[in-house]
């Protein structure tokens, strides 16, 4: 029974980077970027591609999140640059994508036999690999919250801020929203395509549609976060974000518990967004709407 | 630093068709530190002037001159590096998430790409030091807001939210000071307040200004320069003194009366 809460906080770290990605470009930037149902792939590809082929699992990781922020400033440029609207521009990248990760995988699906060697030294707190894996996310997870909080501290993580919370007043300092979106939507899928290879390595395997519905997961990780912990702070926020990542997988474990089929979850993981954002507790710009509609 | 429009030119399609030139060949110079009140009805060009400045619109000829650099082919997002401005609307002029402080931060490194290496590894900001400034700044311009700088702005008032858009505005010192009715949506008690501080403001800095506006009491009171447009011209161009022989009934008169003469000081 633990090692089934103990495997839903491992899903729940190596998903935090999906959902601060997603938090990134939809709570910071306000821009709904569909790109990470692509990114998230590609980073699970290339990485389990790259491991396949004995380069170092750090490396692999880092090339998945340079693959990220690639992808993540195509749609990026294609928004900002051509003026196409930010779902279609998401919309185009992830398709596009789907493509790029298979050709880059060659087959639709890449093993991964043994994990890591770095996870096996580390000690296993008395829970067998599972607990391994959780020390190794939660230094991974812990070091992301601590980037990105620094970083969004900075002069330019303030020009992000202000550009998704007011572009015109952004424009009016000096600021370009079309270098700002870009770099924060490169960003964003950078830590995306992190979470892809962090759970193409956890799953011991990487597959070329392991993507679809990540926005939706990294949503729902996003509010349940946001409603536990009410957060007033960005530090705080991006805690409650991996908070509700994990507290999420959790749920789904639970659900699994209780009967659910697996071929249920994505449905399941649809309605659950969809009453949170009706019963209007979270508001989630652009995709809730508190004036409603008759 | 002075400011020169020469030879602006700038339409507009009209809804009905057919199109409007409203700008065509219009001119305006401006000594550096002058501080030039624009009125004239709605629809004159007033905001549409200040717009094209900011490079918020796109002219279609002429230049835009701040000390002799052209600000032609200058995105606005440029352009406000040295150009501060204030708009009509309290909520347009900040990030209502963001704290006072950390809008006043974004304010003050206007000159630079924040997006640079200077933006990531220059620190984590606004620091202690970046509040003691801006504490100090608040407290000599007497503003109560100096012992809120950690409220989010948001939580402000209209009057309070302008105020700090002009500070804002004015915080990394701009060339150019660009004011666009920006006490039109206050009540008589902020308009006050947000005015004695525009003049302070301006005279602290010696800032080039100009500030359109539909208050007839403030165009008598404020300013070195009163201006006045129709239809996107010059009609009217009285100093402070030659202000003076208006009274606002008088001077309300002269909207919409094309018989003034562009450069010319007029009679009331």
């Amino acid at each position: 029974m633990l090692s089934i809460w103990i495997g839903a906080l491992d899903q729940g770290l190596a998903y935090a980077g999906l959902a601060l990605g997603v938090y990134l470009t939809l709570r910071v930037l306000n821009f709904a970027d569909i790109t990470v149902d692509g990114s998230f792939a590609l980073g699970g590809g290339s990485a389990a591609l790259l491991i396949s082929r004995d380069v170092a699992p750090p490396l692999a990781l880092l090339a998945a999140v340079a693959l990220g922020a690639l992808a993540g400033t195509v749609t990026g440029l294609i928004h900002t640059r051509l003026g196409v609207n930010d779902l279609f521009a998401g919309i185009l990248t992830t398709t596009g994508l789907y493509t790029v990760t298979l050709r880059l995988m060659g087959r639709s699906n890449i093993p991964l036999t043994d994990p890591p060697l770095a996870i096996r030294h580390l000690p296993d707190l008395g829970l067998g690999p599972d607990g391994q894996w959780a020390l190794a996310l939660l230094l991974v997870v812990a070091g992301l919250i601590g980037f990105l909080a620094l970083m969004l501290a900075t002069d330019m993580g303030l020009a992000l801020r202000a550009l998704g919370n007011n572009p015109v007043m952004a424009r009016a300092n000096g600021i370009s929203t079309g270098r700002g979106l870009t770099v924060g939507i490169a960003a964003g899928n950078g830590l995306v395509a992190l979470a892809g290879a962090l759970v193409a390595l956890y799953n011991g395997f990487a597959d070329s549609a392991m993507g679809i519905g990540s926005l939706i997961l990294g949503l729902g990780a996003v509010i349940v976060g946001e409603s536990v912990l009410r957060p007033r702070s960005v530090p705080m926020a991006l805690l409650a974000v991996v908070v509700g990542s994990v507290l999420f997988r959790a749920m789904i474990a639970l659900a699994l518990q209780l009967g659910m089929e697996p071929v249920d979850l994505k449905l399941a993981t649809a309605l659950l967004l969809l009453a949170a954002l009706a019963l209007g507790r979270v508001r989630i710009p652009r995709l809730s709407d508190p004036g409603g509609r008759p | 630093m002075s400011l020169q429009v020469r030879d602006l030119r700038w339409g507009h399609p009209q809804p009905g068709g057919g199109w409007r030139q409203l700008f065509d060949g219009f001119q305006l110079a401006c000594p550096t530190g002058q501080f030039v009140v624009v009125i004239g009805s709605n629809g004159c060009g007033k905001s549409t002037l200040l717009n094209l400045i900011a490079g918020s619109l796109r002219a279609g000829g002429g230049s835009v001159q701040l000390d002799g650099r052209d600000l032609v082919g200058w995105p606005d997002y440029r352009r406000a590096r040295v150009i501060g401005r204030v708009m009509q609307n309290p909520l347009d002029g900040t990030a209502p998430s963001l704290t006072i402080a950390e809008n006043l931060r974004l304010a003050e490194c206007r000159r630079s790409s924040v997006f640079g290496r200077r933006g990531l590894l220059g620190g984590l900001h606004p620091s202690r030091a970046d509040r003691q400034r801006y504490r100090a700044l608040l407290q000599e311009l007497g503003l109560p807001l100096a012992d809120r700088l950690d409220t989010a702005v948001g939580q402000l008032s209209g009057g309070q939210r302008q105020t700090i858009s002009l500070v804002m505005a004015t915080l990394g010192k701009p060339s150019l000071l660009l004011l666009d009715e920006h006490t039109a949506a206050l009540d008589p008690r902020a308009e006050a307040t947000v005015m004695e501080l525009t003049e302070r403001l301006v005279r602290r800095l010696g800032t080039t200004t100009l500030m359109v506006t539909h208050s007839l009491e403030q165009a008598l009171r404020y300013g070195d320069r009163l201006v006045m447009l129709q239809d996107g011209q010059l009609i009217g161009d009285w100093s402070a003194a030659e202000r003076q022989q208006f009274t606002p009934t008088s001077l309300r008169a002269l909207y919409g009366s094309a018989t003034v003469g562009a450069g010319s000081s007029t009679s009331p």
